[in-house]
């Protein structure tokens, strides 16, 4: 069970990394069709779904982790930054409003590397 | 078997961080390269698989030794199956990453060449299967 949960954690974390990876080339000018946009925006969906659900599950399933534990806090509010932001980017997108989109996209990313850091140090726990 | 997985020296945690970092990066630029070969853009595809693919590789499989040292699983006889598993997906992946780079190069700058194209996206359809894979592997460490 632990295994199936944290293998389908690591996929959907694996998915946020696709979208961060599509959206940093086109900040630095790749020019990609919205087929390639809708897919980056659609693996931010599912793997954003994916990280927090089975995050969670995999934090109540485990009984050295608590639910209330810092780190797992802080993640929740890193990936609600991160989804706020992503969410903020295709809305800009979507209008052709595109001053600031580069910043947030950045700011997303920063908050996706801080998941990682988190995720893997575990401070407190 | 779940606490002993769960908990490790602090000392693993920043080549752990720098490989799944590398690993990201990799399967990142492959759907990119794979969704750019799909609509043709064959100048992006290869951009990516030139400064996406084969750095995120070399950080990913340089981290990966990384760790293997400071865990002492090379000195391990017989070595752990599931590293010996991922050094079979990983080592194999950087002949077809460049093959692969290879056949887009030639493509993009013949502005033509649709069977080259398609190797490279058979190809890079394989290397993200292979990258599944690895990820089971990884994370189930199955013995």
């Amino acid at each position: 069970m632990y295994d199936w949960l944290l293998f389908l954690h690591l996929i959907s974390a694996f998915l946020l990394g696709v979208t961060v990876v599509v959206y940093s080339a086109v900040a630095f000018g790749a020019t990609t069709d919205g087929r390639t946009m809708f897919m980056a925006d659609r693996c931010w969906d599912v793997g954003g779904l994916g990280t927090l659900v089975l995050g969670i599950w995999l934090a109540l399933h485990l009984d050295q982790y608590d639910f209330f534990d810092g780190w797992i806090l802080g993640a929740i509010g890193l990936w609600l930054v991160a989804t706020g932001l992503g969410q903020s980017v295709i809305r800009r997108r979507a209008v052709g409003e595109t001053a600031a989109i580069d910043t947030m996209h950045w700011l997303r990313t920063l908050a996706v590397i801080g998941l990682l850091v988190l995720m893997v140090w575990k401070p407190g726990a | 078997m779940t606490v002993l997985a769960a908990i490790r020296p602090d000392d693993w945690n920043l080549p752990l961080f720098v490989h799944i970092l590398g690993a990201m990066l990799l399967v990142g630029a492959l759907a990119l390269v794979a969704g750019a070969l799909a609509s043709r853009d064959l100048r992006l595809g290869f951009r990516s698989l030139l400064y996406g693919v084969l750095p995120g590789w070399v950080v990913m499989r340089g981290s990966a030794e990384w760790i293997a040292d400071k865990e002492g699983l090379n000195d391990v006889d017989p070595v752990p199956s599931w590293v010996d598993i991922g050094y079979s997906v990983a080592d194999p992946s950087l002949l077809l990453i460049l093959i692969a780079t290879v056949c887009t190069g030639l493509a993009a700058s013949r502005q033509r060449g649709d069977g080259l194209r398609v190797t490279a996206l058979v190809l890079v359809g394989i290397l993200l299967v292979a990258s599944v894979v690895a990820i089971w592997v990884m994370s189930t460490k199955p013995t």
